[in-house]
């Protein structure tokens, strides 16, 4: 196993630049995840520490080595992609043992990495099967047999679960978690779905235009994110963003006007003073909006949409706005469309972003 | 060069120097060529005696008027049928599907010598079963290989009866690549069947059918084998000489291959010239 | 639903009474071909007209082997047609292959040109083809003369290529991960899924080679390299031939072809429909 270092590897397609100089050490044995919206390069970049697309600038290391020029076969690393990519004309055992067999590896060892990664992926029976015998994640984890085959020093997974049902996805999930404790491997996994990132990852890198928007363990990003894109991208549903006004600041907290709630002060811990009058931006997760009798001294909306889920209650307000406002309830109170509820963000859990999406801390 | 780029070049290597050998040196020389007059050794740069020629060889202008004739006789006729044709065969009331598909797409497969010789003894002025069919309904027997006309007509009902099928292959795949679900939306719309095959089945068969058109004009342009083995190279008199036939005479047999040449650039750019009318004529306007 | 019963049987006959005639008389010279084959010339050359076959095949095969050897132009034929399809078949899909998987410079233009070979006459490029291997090279009448010029033929490149640009391209970098050569991909993964597409390619091409008729009769007229289709044209100017002797010729030309035609019916198909439906 080993680890992989990035120095302001960067791409681009002619004039048009898909990766501005990414800087990041994954280390040895470490479960890191590219998590990002579609576009914003994360598969990308993934490609390029794989060998797949040419890296523009910078370099990538794997271990010692710098491998920014190596092919793909000689960097030591295994991929499982979103479509599986299994030879159709191959039966599972030479799927997995096709790599092996072409660069003329022993056949008993050949022979033996197959069977162990059969059994740990139980594969054995379906062995002399071919893909298109085999459910999705049959071949998901056939797809896995193949990266494990080849003992490499990093494994790297391109959305290897979209393809999956929810039910298959969690179960996938959980399964790729084991592994990775199993085998105490480096891996680098890409995923637009958050859920998995942070149920997966040591760490997470947010990605955005190209750009790594913050690297850190999944409650970091969860409890301190450094920008608004960072917070609304990490936790579902996503963060609430209200427009506010600085007001006076005393003993750590900034007071802010709610200006679409009335000018409602809400009192935000930072380090220092801002000037008054400003516009900013008040970030609350849905779940640290305290609602109902809890919510003393808060400020009303009117429900326009109600999700029962059982454990928790969704309310939406302003649905038909670009931007509603979501409230989590956890209190077992059975709110219906058109109620009145107040709400209060909880001391300490919203966050300050400035006029361009950056932390105010 | 970047390693992929290589590996490139290593696949495509093969075919280029094959590629290079025996088109693209040939198109240049034979641009060469057709300035050069090439009666006597050696050969002289003389591009009246080629180019010249072509404008005003009242020989070039009689297989050009042949050829043109077939082209304009022939290839709508033989669209015409072909489109009919796969519309029939595409059916989903149609018995003997594959017996009747074989009658038509048969003759694909069958060699230009071959069929020839069929044809030429069915059209037997004096023998063939064509002229006494002709005879027992009452009509005098046709010179087939005398009369200029029926020449003409032998060689277009060949050229059809041998490529309708492989055009009506080709719409036929182009039929069935039409998603069902648009015809039973329109049939949920009320639409007639002759109104579907009208304003859906026909806007949707045009791409294919012009393909057929550009095949069918390129393939007309070069006529050889037939009026060759058919009507004893191009007879009666030159009445069926098309453009292939004049300048396999003149390069094979005269062995003026700088006049050859420039007749073979000629065809080129007519053949070039109609096709990309019709394109232009076939095109989607916005 | 009895009305549209009545309406469609309507139908029905109408598309019959047009299309059974008309295949009649498509399949009627094959008929013929058969007919004369099987039929002495007195026969043929008849005011009484024949329909149906005789007996007279092997009398007739016998004459036509006196007229010329048949059987020769017919081994040569094959031969000629069987190289020429595995070597354009190799060439083609390593071609296909560089254009549908690379990208490099100059990509674009390989792809313009060769589509270029499509719509030029081939009298552009035949005469030249002609100087260069019967004049400057001496190859007339030769195996490589027959085979190698007609290699150029650029159908296969562009089938080939819409075959493998058609397949996901995560299956060939899955086997760059593994650590499998380009030249190992393209013989292990592309070409066995190419496997159809090369069945129709094969036959084609062999159809082709098999039917071509401008470039062996200029290059082979010595009869021991003729192919089978020249060598036949070459009776019918004869005064002292047997035809059912020729038709013989163009029957043994023709059954392997219908025989091709009738148990690969996909793969012609798929052959001729190529390209033109995408």
């Amino acid at each position: 196993m080993a680890s992989v270092t990035l120095e302001k590897v960067a791409k681009s397609y002619g004039s048009h630049k898909v990766i501005h100089g990414a800087d990041l050490n994954v280390k040895d044995g470490e479960f890191v995840v590219f998590v990002g919206p579609s576009g914003c390069g994360k598969s990308t970049l993934l490609r390029m520490i794989a060998g797949l697309e040419d890296i523009t600038s910078g370099d990538v290391s794997i271990g010692e080595t710098r491998v920014t020029d190596m092919v793909p076969g000689d960097r030591g690393v295994a991929m499982v992609f979103q479509s599986y990519a299994l030879y159709p004309h191959m039966d599972v055992a030479r799927n997995m043992s096709f790599g092996l067999r072409m660069q003329g590896n022993d056949k008993a060892d050949t022979d033996a990495r197959v069977g162990n990664a059969s059994v740990v992926l139980q594969l054995k029976q379906l062995l002399a099967r071919l893909p298109k015998q085999l459910s999705g994640g049959q071949r998901q984890r056939v797809a896995i047999g193949r990266a494990i085959v080849r003992k490499p020093q990093v494994f790297l997974f391109d959305e290897p679960l979209s393809n999956l049902d929810a039910e298959l996805r969690v179960q996938m999930r959980v399964e790729i978690a084991r592994l990775h404790s199993e085998l105490a491997a480096t891996m680098i996994y890409v995923t637009h779905d958050q859920t998995e990132a942070m149920t997966l990852a040591d760490r997470i890198v947010v990605l955005r235009d190209g750009n790594i928007e913050q690297v850190g363990s999944p409650l970091e990003l969860y409890h301190d994110p450094d920008t608004a894109f960072v917070a609304g991208f990490i936790g579902s549903p996503r963060m609430n963003f209200l427009a506010g006004r600085t007001e006076n600041w005393a003993d750590g907290l900034q007071s802010v006007a709610l200006v679409n709630h009335g000018d409602k002060i809400v009192k935000i811990p930072t380090r220092s003073a801002l000037a008054t009058g400003e516009e900013v931006t008040v970030g609350v997760r849905p779940e640290h909006l305290l609602a109902g009798k809890a919510a003393v001294g808060g400020f009303a909306i009117t429900a326009d949409v109600v999700e029962h889920l059982g454990a928790t209650t969704y309310i939406y307000a302003g649905a038909r706005s670009e931007n509603p406002l979501i409230v989590a309830r956890t209190d077992d109170h059975a709110d219906t469309v058109g109620d009145q509820v107040t709400i209060l963000p909880q001391v300490g859990k919203a966050h300050l972003f400035d006029t361009n999406g950056m932390r105010i801390r | 060069m970047r390693p992929r780029s290589l590996t490139a070049f290593g696949f495509l290597a093969p075919y280029l120097l094959i590629f290079a050998s025996f088109w693209l040196w040939p198109i240049i020389y034979s641009f060469y060529l057709s300035f050069m007059s090439t009666r006597r050794l050696p050969w002289t740069f003389n591009p009246k005696m080629t180019w010249g020629r072509v404008v005003q060889d009242p020989a070039f202008y009689n297989a050009l008027e042949n050829t043109l004739t077939i082209l304009a006789i022939q290839v709508p006729v033989m669209l015409f049928l072909a489109t009919l044709l796969a519309v029939m065969l595409n059916s989903t009331l149609l018995r003997a599907r594959g017996l009747i598909r074989f009658a038509f797409f048969a003759p694909v497969v069958i060699g230009e010598a071959a069929y020839a010789a069929v044809f030429r003894l069915m059209f037997n002025t004096e023998f063939g079963v064509i002229n006494k069919v002709i005879e027992s309904v009452g009509l005098p027997p046709v010179e087939w290989f005398s009369n200029p006309d029926a020449a003409m007509a032998l060689i277009i009902m060949a050229v059809t009866w041998r490529w309708v099928g492989y055009n009506a292959i080709i719409i036929l795949a182009g039929l069935q690549s039409i998603p069902q679900d648009v015809y039973e939306a329109a049939t949920l719309d009320r639409v007639s069947p002759r109104q579907q095959f009208l304003y859906i089945t026909l806007p949707l068969l045009k791409p294919v059918i012009l393909f057929c058109l550009v095949l069918s004009v390129i393939g007309s342009m070069q006529l050889f084998a037939e009026p060759y083995l058919i009507t004893n190279v191009g007879g009666p008199g030159g009445a069926t000489e098309t453009l292939g036939l004049y300048l396999y005479r003149q390069a094979f047999l005269n062995l003026n291959f700088g006049y050859a040449s420039a007749v073979a650039y000629t065809i080129a750019a007519l053949a070039v010239m109609i096709s990309a009318l019709n394109l232009w004529i076939g095109r989607d306007k916005t | 639903m009895s009305q549209q019963n009545a309406a469609s049987r309507k139908r029905a006959i109408a598309l019959h009474a047009v299309i059974v005639p008309l295949a009649l008389i498509w399949v009627f010279p094959i008929w013929m071909m058969v007919v004369f084959a099987t039929r002495p010339d007195s026969a043929i050359f008849s005011p009484k007209v024949l329909l149906t076959p005789g007996n007279r095949f092997w009398e007739n095969f016998n004459l036509l082997q006196d007229d010329l050897n048949f059987t020769r132009t017919l081994f040569v034929s094959v031969v000629v047609a069987v190289v020429y399809t595995v070597l354009s078949m190799i060439l083609t899909s390593m071609a296909g292959w560089a254009l549908a998987r690379y990208k490099f410079h100059g990509r674009i233009a390989v792809v313009g040109i060769i589509l270029g070979t499509m719509t030029l006459p081939y009298f552009v490029v035949v005469i030249p083809q002609f100087i260069l291997v019967a004049r400057d090279f001496g190859l007339s009448n030769t195996w490589v003369a027959l085979i190698v010029p007609p290699l150029f033929n650029s159908l296969g490149v562009l089938f080939m290529r819409q075959a493998f640009s058609m397949m996901p391209a995560e299956l060939f970098d899955a086997a760059r991960i593994d650590g499998v050569s380009e030249w190992k991909i393209f013989l292990h993964v592309g070409l066995p899924l190419a496997r159809p597409m090369l069945a129709a390619l094969a036959i084609i091409l062999f159809l082709a080679s098999w039917n071509n008729y401008l470039w062996p009769l200029l290059i082979a007229n010595d009869t021991s390299m003729m192919t089978a289709p020249v060598a036949l044209g070459s009776l019918f100017g004869l005064v002292d031939v047997s035809w059912g002797g020729i038709m013989v010729g163009a029957v043994l030309m023709t059954a392997p072809m219908l025989a091709v035609f009738v148990f690969l019916q996909r793969f012609f198909m798929a052959g001729i429909t190529a390209g033109a439906v995408k």
